[in-house]
């Protein structure tokens, strides 16, 4: 089979249509980045994430109105996986001063209900944690397995001078669980996956993720300086720049707008960032490997003809491999589950545009700075 | 035929070494399918024997068993430890970033600490938390401008601040060993399987569960402090005959029942297991009995721990000794033996009295020692202890596991100790780092906590093979709809790809992680990418009117600029997102840079040899 045999268009010619296309486009984008914002995965928001999975369908208005009112201010509810999947979000990684009394109460209610009359001495108290002493072991041991049951954190302590102590964590994640167990009692739920990551990880993360595009970049320029001329490797990063925004822009106008999709920054979509820098790469190179080789062997031939003939000549190959990566993505956007979606789309729509790029861009920008400084390009 | 034979016998040896790296991950897939269903009918018959048992309770039971049979086959191991590692991702588990708290160790080590060196403290820490710099830099710089010399609060007046500077840091490094040696010690007696304790950075430690099970359970052992306890041994004397009794307990319970020994050992051994089953798995270190310390087989601690805890046995063992071993294992023949001892259950004094330990070379000597220091009250202690106890062991146990045993030699009075007969300086230094655990408690904060559970793993892994396989079919029916026969080879290439990614990924130990398989999905997009430059190339030059012969050397050839320059820079990239990613993004780097690596040896040298291969032949080749 053959799709593009012959093709014969004039690219070059067209680029200013082009350029209008992807202004249009990063132009959008930035607005949206700028007004709306890019939401930010708990690996670089930090916060407290829990993800349940309970054992019937749920309505997640439901959830959501539980949650409203246990004071943790703005919880996120989603749904994860499938109609029977809960993420939970807040930004905070600790209960708020304000309802640890509510929390702490709690507690205690569940200790005298199940356990009434029960003597016990709150020997240590933090902003994060309880310590209760008992009179015996085996009580001990049974409150911390009431609690836990209740979805609160025990901790057995087996210091010699607090024998017979527990301590209860007062974490996030153990108050909404708590929370959840009693009110949906009869929809008993499993912990699916649980996090919590400190600010100053996410600092790092952020940092060590634009580091890493920056770097690639960078890499990348020197490596193509190299084996091109330096005016293509420029343009093949300003190509890969181009994709890296759009494909930032698209994920900041389509949060929230496509169900299903949890269109956030995670480290995940980063990676998808990078493996997309390497795949645009690929197509632009593969186009300025042809230049080279016309150049040599066609030395009168005006630029702009030699980068049209180029870019027919490799189109059929450029479609073809983002097709069949194309073909592959989808397959994971599909089949992937819940943890992959946001990686997937990321690297769907980079190799959209980085297909388009390396076709519109790139030689584009190297014709248009050959042109402008009236140089001739050779290798 | 003679070029194509060398490439060949190349391809089919890449191809031999990755299935022989992959045969572990194989046999281990099957041999979970075998114990797996072993333990599902071990929990049908407890439920029925026990109907009553709560779910806790019966998955207790489960694990212990399952890592019971998983030590007990040495194949198991073998195939384990040569299988394809999951990420916790995967496989479920806990991942968990946690620092040391610097501004709280200062506090600490500050002597007389009054209200402006915690206002600036508490300052330094808060500046520290935006900042890169360590609390110790930036709460130096702040005495220095407040004009206040750090030796008011920290060493002494000789010393300068720059001195003490390093010499605070030292500390803060020194706390993070010993939480790694506290956590690997909790952890290792808790039999998770395959933990990793890493130390990151100089104040950072990550540590990584992998199985879910016991979750709750595993975070609680990483906080709170280490319990450092010095507990009599007891005399042999006293120590065989007891054991004595056990073993003849056990030997009379088990003439009547199964036995729990290997069976696959002589006759001899099996003989003396049946009489002996205490003595079997516990045999004495002196056989003449003059110390009571036993060798127990790594492999053999959970067998006889659960026989020790029958009720039969609990009865003739007195109430106030127990059996502990020794936190590291002794390697004889290849085999881990641990030490076991039995020693008294009330510690003589537990570790918060000492105030400082050294491992030195004992310049004497010259062999390795370690000198502890204790404070006023615990030098009385110590003093009485030691004086009444001498020519007696003792053993120095944090949490539970001994570290040494060594003997009293005379009664030491003045709280100044020193322990000698350690065979080298690293067990010395392991000695000065258990000890200290008790003087000055680490204090580490949990700053990154991620639990994945084991049914959410499970779906990963479906979900990811899934998209594997439905990602292979739909690329190979496009090639061999586009290209037909080349397209076919291509997808030959493809299979070889995946087998080699697979294969080194055993081979060096390399982690497979969700995104891991997104990397191999992906490359089985991007692996066709060099096959389809070739044939479009190929393509061209047939159109320009070559033969079929010359048409595949000039593709090939005129391709090669191309396919090199672009998958290194893909490999450029990967290198990159190695270094700065974590965990499963790892696995994602590590994949996709194999996939580069394995899809260009298919390309270049696989499909080419087939193409080789059917020239010489003259057969036809179709480029669609």
């Amino acid at each position: 089979m053959r799709l593009f045999e012959n093709l014969n268009i004039d690219f070059m010619r067209k680029r200013n249509f082009f350029y209008l296309i992807s202004s249009v486009v990063i132009i959008l984008g930035a607005l949206s980045i700028i007004f709306r914002g890019l939401q930010f995965g708990i690996d670089f928001k930090g916060g407290s994430e829990i993800a349940i999975e309970f054992s019937n369908p749920i309505e997640i208005g439901q959830i959501r109105t539980e949650v409203e009112n246990i004071g943790l201010g703005n919880v996120e509810v989603k749904t994860f996986g499938g109609s029977t999947g809960i993420l939970l979000r807040t930004e905070l990684q600790e209960i708020p001063q304000s309802i640890l009394p509510k929390v702490k109460s709690k507690i205690e209610t569940i200790i005298s209900n199940s356990f009434p009359g029960v003597e016990k001495k709150i020997i240590d108290s933090t902003f994060n944690s309880i310590t209760y002493s008992f009179a015996n072991d085996s009580i001990s041991l049974a409150v911390s397995e009431r609690l836990n049951k209740a979805g609160f954190q025990t901790t057995e302590l087996n210091e010699e001078e607090t024998k017979n102590a527990i301590v209860v964590r007062l974490g996030i994640s153990d108050w909404i669980k708590e929370t959840l167990t009693e009110k949906f009692a009869n929809n008993p739920f499993t912990v699916l996956k649980e996090e919590k990551v400190g600010p100053k990880i996410g600092q790092e993360l952020k940092r060590d993720a634009v580091i890493a595009v920056f770097l690639s970049l960078i890499v990348i320029l020197i490596y193509l300086g190299f084996r091109f001329k330096f005016i293509f490797a420029v343009g093949a990063v300003a190509a890969l720049f181009h994709d890296v925004l759009i494909t930032l822009g698209i994920f900041s106008v389509l949060y929230g707008v496509i169900p299903g999709f949890n269109l956030e920054i995670t480290t995940s979509v980063v990676a998808a960032f990078l493996t997309l820098v390497g795949y645009s790469i690929n197509d632009t190179v593969v186009v300025f490997d042809r230049v080279r080789e016309y150049l040599k062997i066609h030395k009168t031939l005006p630029l702009e003809e030699t980068m049209n003939r180029a870019i027919n000549k490799t189109m059929s190959r450029t479609i073809i491999t983002g097709l069949t990566t194309l073909l592959t993505v989808i397959v994971l956007m599909i089949f992937g589950g819940e943890v992959l979606k946001g990686f997937a789309f990321a690297l769907f729509i980079g190799i959209l545009t980085g297909t388009y790029s390396s076709i519109f861009v790139a030689s584009a920008f190297v014709l248009e700075v050959a042109s402008r400084t009236n140089r001739k390009v050779q290798f | 035929m003679k070029e194509i034979r060398f490439r060949l016998i190349i391809i089919i040896g890449a191809l031999a070494l990755s299935l022989y790296l992959l045969y572990p991950t194989y046999q281990d897939y099957q041999n979970n399918k075998e114990v797996g269903l072993k333990l599902e009918s071990l929990s049908d018959s407890i439920k029925k024997r026990n109907p009553g048992i709560s779910s806790i309770e019966l998955k207790e039971i489960i694990q212990n068993k399952k890592d019971s049979i998983l030590a007990s086959n040495p194949d198991y191991k073998s195939a384990r430890d040569k299988r394809i590692k999951l990420g916790l991702d995967l496989q479920g588990g806990m991942y968990l970033v946690m620092e040391v708290n610097t501004a709280k160790l200062l506090e600490r080590l500050a002597k007389d600490p009054d209200e402006q060196f915690k206002q600036l403290l508490s300052e330094a820490e808060k500046e520290s938390r935006l900042s890169e710099e360590n609390v110790v830099t930036i709460l130096a710089r702040k005495m220095q401008t407040k004009g206040i010399r750090m030796s008011r609060y920290f060493g002494s007046i000789r010393e300068d601040d720059a001195d003490i500077q390093k010499r605070l840091l030292e500390q803060e490094s020194d706390a993070v060993t010993r939480a790694i040696e506290i956590i690997s010690n909790r952890v290792n007696q808790y039999g998770v399987s395959e933990p990793s304790i890493q130390k990151q950075g100089s104040r950072r430690i990550i540590v990584e569960l992998p199985g879910i099970s016991r979750e709750e359970e595993a975070k609680r052992l990483l906080q709170g402090r280490a319990l450092l306890e010095f507990k009599l041994l007891k005399d042999p004397e006293f120590a065989i005959p007891i054991m004595n009794r056990i073993d003849e307990v056990l030997a009379a319970k088990d003439s009547t029942s199964k036995t729990t020994v290997d069976t696959t050992k002589q006759l001899t051994e099996a003989e003396f297991a049946k009489q002996h089953p205490f003595f079997a798995l516990a045999r004495l270190v002196d056989p003449q009995g003059r110390i009571a310390d036993a060798y127990v087989k790594k492999s053999d601690r959970e067998v006889l721990n659960n026989l020790l805890s029958r009720p039969e046995v609990v009865k003739v063992i007195p109430d106030n000794v127990e059996f502990i071993y020794e936190a590291k294992p002794e390697i004889a023949e290849g085999v881990e033996y641990y030490r076991m001892y039995m020693v008294n259950k009330q510690a003589e004094l537990t570790g918060g009295v000492i105030v400082d330990a050294q491992a030195n070379i004992d310049p004497m000597t010259s062999a390795p020692i370690v000198t502890m220091q204790m404070n006023s009250e615990g030098a009385r202690e110590w003093a009485r202890i030691t004086g009444s106890n001498v020519g007696k062991r003792c053993a120095i146990v944090m949490d539970g596991q001994a570290y040494s045993a060594p003997t009293i030699q005379n009664k030491i009075t003045g709280g100044n100790s020193q322990i000698s007969g350690i065979p080298n300086l690293d067990e010395a230094k392991l000695l000065e780092i258990v000890l200290k655990a008790g003087a000055l408690p680490a204090p580490i904060d949990i700053i990154e906590e991620r639990t994945v559970g084991p049914s959410l793993g499970q779906d990963s892994i479906s979900q990811g093979f899934n998209s594997m396989w439905l990602g292979y079919l739909i690329v190979a029916i496009f090639m061999i709809v586009y290209y037909k026969k080349a397209g076919t080879m291509a997808d030959i290439g493809v299979i070889f790809t995946i087998l080699l990614i697979l294969g080194i990924l055993a081979g060096f130990q390399g982690t497979l992680t969700l995104p891991g398989i997104a990397g191999i999905v992906l490359t089985m997009g991007m692996a066709v990418d060099a096959n389809v430059l070739i044939y479009e190339r190929i393509r061209e030059e047939l159109a320009t009117g070559k033969t079929v012969k010359a048409a595949v050397e000039s593709g090939f050839k005129h391709s090669m600029s191309a396919i090199f320059d672009s998958n290194i820079t893909t490999f450029f990239t990967g290198v990159i997102l190695y270094q700065f990613g974590s965990g499963p993004i790892q696995g994602f780097a590590l994949t996709l840079m194999i996939g580069i690596a394995a899809s260009l040896f298919s390309a270049l040298v696989l499909v080419r040899v087939m193409f080789d291969f059917m020239i010489s032949k003259g057969l036809k080749i179709q480029v669609g």
